[in-house]
């Protein structure tokens, strides 16, 4: 008896992660334009998931203005459309609860699983509804005399909803006749910690899910021929013709080694000048009253905390033609003709942007030495005093040395993204005259894509920066690891 | 105090090159503060002096108007900041500056408090692996254009959730609030869990009190993430100016060669009104500038006492 109760168990297993992993297929696919089962015109945004198709008339809608106004395609099957959408996503939600509940103990896996069989159900009259939809919408056509224009179609998604709201159904309905009722009555419905623990999670991850690793499936523009609004099929795939038209083509090559150039120059030069804030804090160290440390602290911190279009306005405010600067040589030095726009000149432009940075960035950065200084043993100086040591060597021998650990780390961070500097501050301070010497490759990327609207371009110029900082970030790990014995990730 | 009578000992035979090396830090270190704060009271002063002169150049190091006589004497005026009503666009973006802040703070509190509880827990289902895959999102992204197609995927495009959803998730605040929690002795937990205590209550009613300090270093720096968002608007809310943030509307402030400053001149001839646009163009650059500062500054006393605590946490790696 209690071995066929094993086995039956055992053998429930299958349909059980068939469903679970349906339902969770199913939960995906919802936010998945490709996948969207209501996407019955052509005319409807391809950019509309089923999830947006349900809440969103304006998205629904945005590319049939004129389709709209001569009512080719009724209101009222928009509307239908939207309320099918919801009761299919109904269906599904149910589908999703109950494959949370089938973690738990029997009692509740049982509960959950009857939650499917009616959500299932559910997603098929909403199916239903959405092909009701595309009759009447196909017969309004027809009437009208317009199909061609409104391109009323079948979508794949609804052949693969339909398909999963089947598996759905059949996995749940086995699953459901497999496990045996509970014949304990006082038994409650329970779950297993772990598993709630998961589910409790599971929002959250699912978030950093959607939002951190679904854009890599952008990463296939980078292989077709996308124009904003088109189609990504079989028939604009090109391969590498992008890679190949970035690396390959003069006049790209050439803009690819210009804006590389500046990236590595603007890069090399911060890990250049990254000791700085360790100078910074050291020296800080060495005066002698705490009060004046904390008020330099302050104050030096401040920069850091305002937005770089803040700075530009800061910019602004010194160096323009009515600027300080300027101020300053007419009041104060009495000289004549004092109005350059310092900002629109292009000799330095590199250097500039690295005091910039060095001016926001060294108060800020300057704490975590500080903080480390502080955590320096005293007993070492005190030894090193006895032993006659000045400031000078106690500085050289016990406090650099002390905050080396936490420098590696911040280098070979600064390391890793060489190739990431950010694209705020060169964009809020290029302009017509210095564009050919500030643009770094996050800048470019922003300008070919979103500006020229190159996306397949631009995509390639991502992926391949994305591939390259992480072998850069894992390189410094290794070396991390070899010269420290730590990770630094 | 005894640490400091040790040191004064210590230091008892001052050189003088001692003492010059001390003077010189400090001339140093004033004249670097210096740098870091003018140009915070540069943009003051020129937003509560005389329009006039500030565009004729004549403000160098405190704030003038013009006396009776046409004069410039010592003297401020606020009129330019009550003038800001009148500067289109800039009430929406600051209502939606506030919202953001305020809603998208709270929010991304909460989960990452929620978040970084639930990490601590070694019984979840496969706990390390999940935490790798909030952690792997933080040396990570697929790139700039991907991003924005998925964003436009997901219909947050011309949309304020854009602002707050994709926030909410934020991998290094996580780590911060477990490292902080794993600090909490585990005792008040399982005693709370042996009273009966759900995983929820113990939350509610023990980690989220007791994690305060480090949830306020969370809020401060979120909320001025969120006051300072730019790119996102830039990138994401390109039919709908209403949503626009306050920087992205500044950075267009700063970009126009409109006059703006149209429609803070009101009466007079039509020449008078556009001399007087002209000449307020860059005032009202200032003063939107300043009007953006200022908030940062008020929190900034608040943000001072949490910097050490959360650089610090961040660098012991979770």
């Amino acid at each position: 008896m209690e071995g066929s109760r094993q086995q039956k168990k055992q053998a429930a297993r299958v349909p059980l992660w068939l469903f679970r992993i349906a339902a969770l297929v199913v939960i995906m696919a919802m936010f998945f334009p490709p996948a969207n089962p209501g996407r019955i015109s052509e005319k409807i945004n391809e950019s509309a998931s089923l999830f947006t198709t349900g809440i969103s008339y304006g998205t629904i809608t945005n590319s049939m203005g004129r389709i709209l106004r001569s009512q080719w395609i009724r209101n009222s099957d928009i509307t239908m459309l939207m309320v099918a959408c919801c009761v299919v996503m109904a269906g599904i939600i149910l589908c999703a609860t109950g494959a949370c509940m089938s973690l738990g103990n029997r009692k509740m896996c049982r509960r959950g699983l009857v939650l499917p069989l009616i959500g299932a159900p559910v997603m098929g009259a909403g199916l239903y509804l959405i092909h009701r939809t595309y009759t009447a919408m196909m017969a309004h056509g027809g009437e009208t005399g317009k199909l061609d224009t409104i391109k009323i179609i079948l979508p794949g998604g609804f052949t693969v909803f339909c398909v999963f709201a089947g598996i759905l159904l059949a996995s749940a309905l086995l699953a459901f006749l497999m496990t045996e009722k509970e014949t304990n009555p006082e038994a409650r419905m329970e779950m297993d910690e772990k598993y709630r623990l998961f589910l409790m999670m599971l929002p959250v991850l699912l978030l950093a899910f959607v939002f951190c690793y679904l854009p890599i499936w952008g990463w296939r523009f980078a292989f077709f021929d996308y124009t904003p609004g088109g189609n990504v099929g079989p028939e604009n795939y090109v391969g590498f013709k992008w890679f190949n038209f970035l690396f390959n083509d003069p006049a790209n090559a050439r803009d690819l080694v210009r804006v590389l150039r500046n990236t590595l120059v603007m890069s090399g030069l911060g890990i250049a000048t990254s000791w700085l804030p360790i100078a910074f804090a050291v020296l800080l160290a060495e005066v002698r009253s705490t009060k004046f440390q904390r008020f330099v602290q302050t104050f030096t911190t401040i920069p850091n905390f305002i937005s770089w279009v803040l700075v530009y306005a800061i910019a602004i405010c010194i160096f323009s033609t009515d600027g300080f600067i300027n101020s300053f040589l007419t009041n104060v030095l009495h000289q004549t003709g004092a109005n350059t726009n310092y900002l629109q000149i292009a000799d330095h432009t590199w250097l500039k942007m690295l005091l910039w940075g060095t001016w926001k960035g060294i108060g800020w950065s300057a704490i975590v030495y500080i903080a480390g200084i502080a955590g320096i043993d005293q007993q070492l100086y005190e030894a090193a005093r006895v032993d006659g040591a000045n400031r000078f060597r106690c500085i050289w021998h016990i406090t650099i040395p002390g905050l080396m650990p936490t420098y590696m780390v911040m280098l070979l961070m600064s390391i890793g993204g060489i190739l990431s500097n950010g694209m705020e501050q060169y964009l809020v301070f290029s302009n017509a005259m210095n564009k050919d010497v500030i643009e770094v490759l996050d800048l470019y990327v922003y300008n070919i894509g979103i500006g020229q609207n190159q996306i397949s371009l631009s995509t390639v110029v991502g992926v391949s920066k994305s591939l390259i900082g992480i072998i850069l970030l894992f390189t410094a790990n290794g070396i991390s690891k070899a010269i420290r014995g730590e990770s630094i990730i | 105090m005894k640490k400091k009578e040790k040191a004064e000992a210590l230091h008892i035979r001052r050189s003088k090159g001692d003492w010059v090396f001390d003077i010189a830090l400090i001339v140093f270190f004033c004249l670097f503060t210096f740098i870091c704060i003018f140009p915070f009271y540069y943009l003051l002063i020129n937003t509560i002096s005389d329009n006039d002169l500030v565009t004729s150049g004549r403000v160098n190091f405190y704030p003038l108007v013009k006396s009776t006589g046409g004069e410039a004497v010592f003297g401020a005026h606020f009129s330019n900041y009550t003038a800001l009503r009148n500067v289109q666009d800039l009430g929406s973006s600051v209502i939606v500056t506030v919202s953001r802040t305020l809603i998208g703070t709270a929010l991304m509190v909460l989960v990452s408090a929620w978040a970084g509880y639930l990490v601590t827990k070694q019984k979840m289902w496969k706990r390390s692996f999940w935490y790798r895959f909030l952690v792997v999102t933080m040396y990570f992204n697929a790139g700039l254009v991907p991003w924005y197609m998925n964003m436009l995927m997901m219909g947050l495009t011309d949309n304020f959730l854009a602002y707050i959803i994709p926030g909410l998730v934020a991998p290094y605040n996580i780590i911060l609030v477990k490292t902080y929690i794993e600090s909490i002795p585990a005792s008040l937990e399982e005693s709370a869990v042996i009273d009966g205590a759900s995983t929820v209550t113990v939350w509610r009613k023990i980690i989220l009190p007791l994690s305060i300090p480090i949830l306020a270093t969370i809020a401060i720096f979120g909320a001025v993430g969120n006051w300072n968002s730019f790119q996102d608007s830039l990138l994401l809310m390109n039919n709908r100016p209403d949503l626009y943030t306050l920087q992205h509307r500044l950075y267009i402030y700063l970009n126009s060669s409109s006059n703006l400053g149209a429609m803070m001149s009101q009466g007079g001839t039509i020449s008078e009104q556009a001399a007087q646009s002209m000449l307020n163009q860059r005032v009202i650059q200032y003063t939107v500038s300043m009007v953006s500062i200022i908030p940062i500054l008020l929190v900034y006393p608040f943000m001072q006492r949490y910097f050490v605590k959360g650089i610090m946490l961040g660098a012991v790696k979770g």
